[in-house]
């Protein structure tokens, strides 16, 4: 059964894979860290991507149409993704059974990464990480 | 939305004061791979082998409650995870061996828990630190922090609260809606804070209530206050003594939503101000809505 710490080099297995975290947005804390950050700095990082993932999950234009879960205790938001020249973010919300707020951040190189993949394959880590 | 960028200003001369007290004490224990119970005013930071391991406060809800109120665990699990493990010093482990919650769930509502306290732990508080060696807490090492994290981050929330909505006082006092307001939509996370503000509860009666981490509802208190949605109950001690009248019956009003009459205008004699928490009688507050609807209506 996977960690903290094991989802997370999972996930630096993925193709092109540069930095990852598991990140709370309400505090903007990474309560963990592997590989590289932009700019080095991985706390800056988590507190900046939690500032994005929050508007995403707070707005009620990214909720689904379809059973008013804006609302409730379902996440509203499975994930978003960032591109630029150079990288791409995916961030994956995390569902849990007690209240929490947590994503998934993956930092992806352009040239080597594949962006459904990581997509996919971040859901799934997200899903064993809390499953009993 | 805009976001403030008002640096935060320095720390109080007592939070100086306990940046020199605590955090040489924890350095020192740190660098010495202490182990044992660090205990302050607000609660008390677990040490293994110069890492913390473990935290708790009055002002948070502690890992039971986070893991019953979602239904992870039943209160039976929870108490017999603790009569089984909590001897040996393992309840954790124990929860995760016997399938009773998910390895990275426990890390991640730990995690949680563990900077949640620590925040209150290492907050500005009166009585010096004392440490007692050795001591160890019954659910065992689960995925242990370095002090300089811990420290840093507690920093780093007191800054981030202050960037949300300056006043600290929505913090620890009973919180009230704000009356007579067209309440716009508010996201679900606020929203389930907002339920639970009934002009008796504080932030951390919300976060016991709703089992979600204090520092959270502090998060959420905060941007409903900034957003003109709530506030505090003052007492005014003069005006009471004035407006009390011949002993009205003290079981204040019931009433879950203050009607629209409140807001702005004086309160009638009749109601012993201060005396019932569910009465708005802040003029300043309802100026500075009255000053915002101007600035927003320009």
């Amino acid at each position: 059964m996977p960690g903290i710490d094991e989802c997370l080099v999972e996930a630096m297995r993925l193709p092109g894979a540069l930095g990852a975290a598991v990140v709370d947005w309400t505090s903007g804390l990474a309560l963990g860290t592997v590989g590289e950050a932009p700019g080095g700095d991985h706390e800056t990082t988590a507190a900046e991507a939690a500032e994005l993932a929050r508007l995403a999950a707070e707005h009620r234009a990214f909720a689904p149409e379809e059973g008013s879960d804006w609302s409730g205790t379902d996440l509203p938001v499975e994930d978003l993704i960032v591109s630029n020249r150079d990288t791409y973010h995916v961030l994956r919300f995390v569902r849990t059974t007690f209240d929490s707020s947590v994503f998934l951040h993956l930092w992806l190189a352009r040239s080597d990464g594949n962006l459904a993949l990581a997509r996919i394959r971040l859901g799934e880590m997200a899903g064993r990480l809390v499953l009993a | 939305m805009s976001v403030t960028t008002t640096p935060a200003p320095p720390l109080p001369v007592r939070g100086e004061h306990i940046r020199d007290a605590v955090s040489p004490l924890l350095s020192r224990l740190a660098a010495e791979r202490a182990t044992g119970v660090l205990l302050r005013e607000f609660g008390s930071l677990y040490l293994s082998d110069g890492e913390v391991v473990h935290a708790e406060s009055p002002r948070s809800p502690g890992l039971d409650v986070l893991l019953t109120t979602g239904g992870v665990l039943d209160t039976d699990g929870w108490r017999e995870a603790v009569d089984t493990a909590g001897a040996g010093l393992r309840v954790g482990r124990f929860l995760v061996d016997s399938g009773r919650v998910a390895r990275g769930a426990l890390e991640l509502c730990h995690a949680g828990a563990l900077f949640d306290a620590a925040y209150f732990v290492l907050g500005p508080g009166g009585a010096p630190a004392s440490f007692r060696y050795g001591a160890a807490h019954w659910l065992g090492p689960i995925r242990p922090v370095p002090v300089a994290t811990v420290e840093r981050e507690a920093r780093r929330r007191r800054d981030l609260l202050h960037r949300i909505w300056p006043d600290p006082t929505t913090d620890e006092a009973p919180l009230i809606r704000a009356a007579g307001l067209n309440v716009p939509p508010v996201p679900a996370r606020q929203g389930a804070v907002l339920g639970q503000v009934n002009g008796f509860r504080t932030a951390a009666e919300i976060s016991l209530a709703l089992g979600r981490p204090a520092f959270h509802t502090l998060v959420d208190v905060r941007r409903l206050a900034a957003a003109g949605l709530i506030s505090t109950i003052r007492t005014h001690p003069a005006k009471t003594n004035t407006t009390t009248g011949p002993s009205p019956s003290p079981s204040p009003s019931p009433s879950p939503s203050p009607s629209a009459e409140t807001r702005g205008v004086p309160v009638p004699a009749s109601v012993p101000i201060g005396e019932s928490p569910l009465t708005v009688n802040d003029p300043d507050i309802a100026l500075l809505q009255r000053l915002r609807d101007a600035l927003e209506a320009l």
